[in-house]
């Protein structure tokens, strides 16, 4: 995962060097890169923070000055030769900190999400290392829960494909359309906001395509070995391939309700009113965004959305004309 | 003048002498020998200040989570000035007995990745590097999964924050079909993801008793009372407020008339249970239920419950007014 570099704080160099300490005492001999990249810092912050390290240490007795051994310190050859960091005195902080209360929680939480993937813990793996986590908090963490997801046989032959490698086959029903049947090498399953999209090479379409399992019925995998799998991912969301535009205006305060449908959306907000043009397949499908959001999100153009979200909900309301209005 | 050590050299520094300490060290003697401060008594800096110093950077420090323990004076433990400090090992180290095995260490790899941004993700990678400092041998990588956990609100880590600290926090609560938000005052317990909504299951502290709030409906910001909870009320919390979740989805059921083929029956699919006529689903909430249903416009008809009924009316009502005729500016 890539994260801007922002500067960092001193509790957090501190944190760093806390476990930086038992990470090289237990490694020997380390590339800077390889632990820049570990640590999330680039090389040079690494080497800083290295060579910063030799400077620290236990206090001098009676206010003499530290001496050689009560100071970290490091093989500056190798450091300056070839780039490697290697400790050559520890002067405490052999072993890694307890977990705080929050990394605890914020681990464990990741884990009930992916203990819902099909496959991995069949074999109680998971809930080990729940309790492992738990044991190793300094403090107990917090509750932070994801309640696991029903079986899914879709989800579950997704992820087998993915694991044996192998092309997998389904009838794929996309809005408004018409259901086709795909061949399809899947590569990686996205789960978002809790829906599960399938990122794969489409055999009809000959592209990466992202298809949203919910739409997916029929699968199966199929003894064909995978041959676009090391093809590059599009974005999640990618819809510069959209050509069409739609124009939808909302209190700016309802934006955080349309999530994904604002990414690539250019927006304008005037007062409390924003006005956003989307990229869209089809602008006739914001209907259902209209009548989820109940009148607060009012569709400008194209007029033939316009007019066919009035419909939507003019045909709607046809269906109980019936019974005495509420 | 002596050269200024940055403060994540003192504060290491500081870790390092509060470690290497069986009896503890005092105030003094920390001022006059660990680095960073020294050199700032050499220079001549004003105990005042470098006392307040010390101060901060021991709560910088026991926010990172590391164990200083203060041992007093016995015969006043209420005295400090005299007091020494240290860092117990035994509470400081990942326990020895605890390992992981490289398959593991790949879940946790996962795991670590699923929160897009905030402070959970950088926690979540500062805990996987403190379990990979152990040393464990590297699997392969998961490939193939990219799982992902969103809060969207900057309320989420307030909560949770008053869940560690077993504290009572105060928050303006707006519920659907009200037009002004009520304070509730409560003592958060759990934060629960169902449905991928988040849920904060609480001590409500005027009720005196346990309630689910949906965290979008949070309005502003949470705000400490100075109250202190009861640590007790966290046992098994998270397991009862989704037992809770689950009995309140058990009991609220929808009877709906669904088109086939539609892009309705799809979406409800793997909820709807057939009736003959028509189908059950059952939901955790009305107002979210119904902006769903809403959006299937003429693809579903809502036979019961009559409330819900009139949510999803007066939505597509409101729908209807607002694309009627020409735009207006």
């Amino acid at each position: 995962m890539t994260t801007p570099k922002r500067p960092l704080l001193a509790p957090d160099k501190v944190k760093i060097y806390l476990a930086l300490v038992p990470y090289l005492a237990e490694r020997g001999q380390v590339s800077v890169a390889d632990a820049a990249a570990d640590f999330d810092v680039t090389p040079d912050a690494m080497r800083r923070m290295v060579e910063k390290l030799t400077v620290m240490g236990l206090p001098g007795e009676d206010g003499y000055w530290q001496l050689d051994q009560d100071l970290f310190n490091i093989n500056w050859d190798l450091l300056d030769a070839e780039d490697i960091i290697e400790l050559t005195n520890t002067v405490a902080l052999r072993r890694a900190p307890r977990l705080t209360a929050r990394e605890a929680a914020a681990l464990l939480s990741g884990l009930r999400l992916v203990q819902s993937l099909p496959g991995i813990d069949d074999d109680g793996a998971v809930s080990a290392l729940i309790s492992k986590l738990s044991l190793g908090s300094s403090t107990s963490p917090a509750d932070v829960i994801v309640a696991p997801a029903a079986a899914d046989v879709v989800r579950a032959t997704v992820a087998d494909g993915i694991r044996a490698g192998k092309a997998i086959s389904f009838t794929y029903q996309a809005p408004d359309a018409e259901a086709t049947t795909r061949m399809v090498d899947p590569v990686k399953v996205h789960v978002t906001s809790g829906e599960w999209y399938l990122q794969g090479w489409c055999h009809l379409r000959h592209a990466m395509r992202t298809f949203h399992l919910a739409r997916v019925s029929d699968v199966s995998v199929t003894d064909e070995p995978i041959t676009h799998g090391a093809d590059s991912v599009p974005e999640l969301f990618d819809l510069s391939d959209e050509d069409q535009i739609g124009t939808i205006r909302f209190p700016a305060d309802v934006a955080s309700l349309l999530g994904e449908f604002l990414t690539h959306a250019d927006q304008e907000t005037v007062g409390r009113i924003t006005v956003a043009h989307l990229r869209i397949s089809d602008p006739r499908t914001l209907k259902r965004l209209a009548a989820r959001r109940g009148g607060q999100v009012e569709v400008l153009a194209p007029t033939t959305a316009r007019t066919t979200a009035h419909e939507w909900a003019r045909r709607a309301l046809e269906q109980y004309t019936d019974i005495t209005a509420t | 003048m002596a050269e200024t050590i940055p403060p994540e050299e003192r504060l290491t520094n500081l870790v390092v002498a509060l470690m290497a300490t069986e009896i503890g060290i005092t105030k003094h003697q920390i001022l006059e020998s660990v680095s960073g401060y020294r050199q700032r008594v050499e220079a001549g800096a004003k105990p005042d200040a470098l006392e307040k110093m010390f101060e901060r950077d021991k709560d910088d420090l026991r926010a990172l989570g590391i164990p200083i323990e203060t041992i007093g004076d016995y015969a006043d433990p209420n005295d400090l000035r005299e007091a020494r400090y240290r860092i117990p090992q035994a509470e400081y180290d990942l326990p020895v007995n605890i390992t992981f095995t490289p398959a593991e260490l790949a879940v946790l790899t996962l795991a670590s990745s699923v929160w897009r941004e905030g402070s959970q993700s950088a926690d979540a990678r500062t805990g996987l590097r403190k379990v990979q400092s152990l040393g464990i041998d590297v699997d392969e990588p998961i490939i193939g999964f990219a799982p992902r956990l969103d809060f969207a609100s900057p309320s989420f880590s307030a909560f949770q924050e008053a869940i560690e600290r077993d504290a009572i926090v105060s928050f303006s609560y707006l519920k659907p079909g009200e037009t002004s938000a009520t304070l509730r005052r409560a003592q958060p317990l759990a934060l629960i993801d169902v449905e991928n909504r988040w849920h904060i299951f609480a001590h409500d502290a005027d009720a005196n008793a346990e309630r689910t709030f949906l965290l979008s409906r949070v309005v502003g910001d949470v705000r400490a009372t100075g109250e202190a909870g009861s640590a007790a009320l966290r046992a098994d919390a998270g397991e009862r407020g989704l037992a809770g979740l689950r009995d309140l989805l058990e009991r609220q059921s929808a009877h709906l008339e669904v088109h086939p083929g539609s892009e309705a029956a799809l979406r409800l699919s793997s909820r709807m249970t057939s009736t003959g006529q028509g189908f059950d689903v059952h939901y955790l909430d009305e107002a979210i239920f119904a902006e769903e249903l809403s959006s299937y416009g003429p693809e579903v008809r809502v036979v019961s419950p009559p409330s819900l009924r009139a949510a999803v009316i007066a939505r597509l009502q409101a729908t209807l007014a607002a694309h009627e005729g020409e735009v207006t500016p």
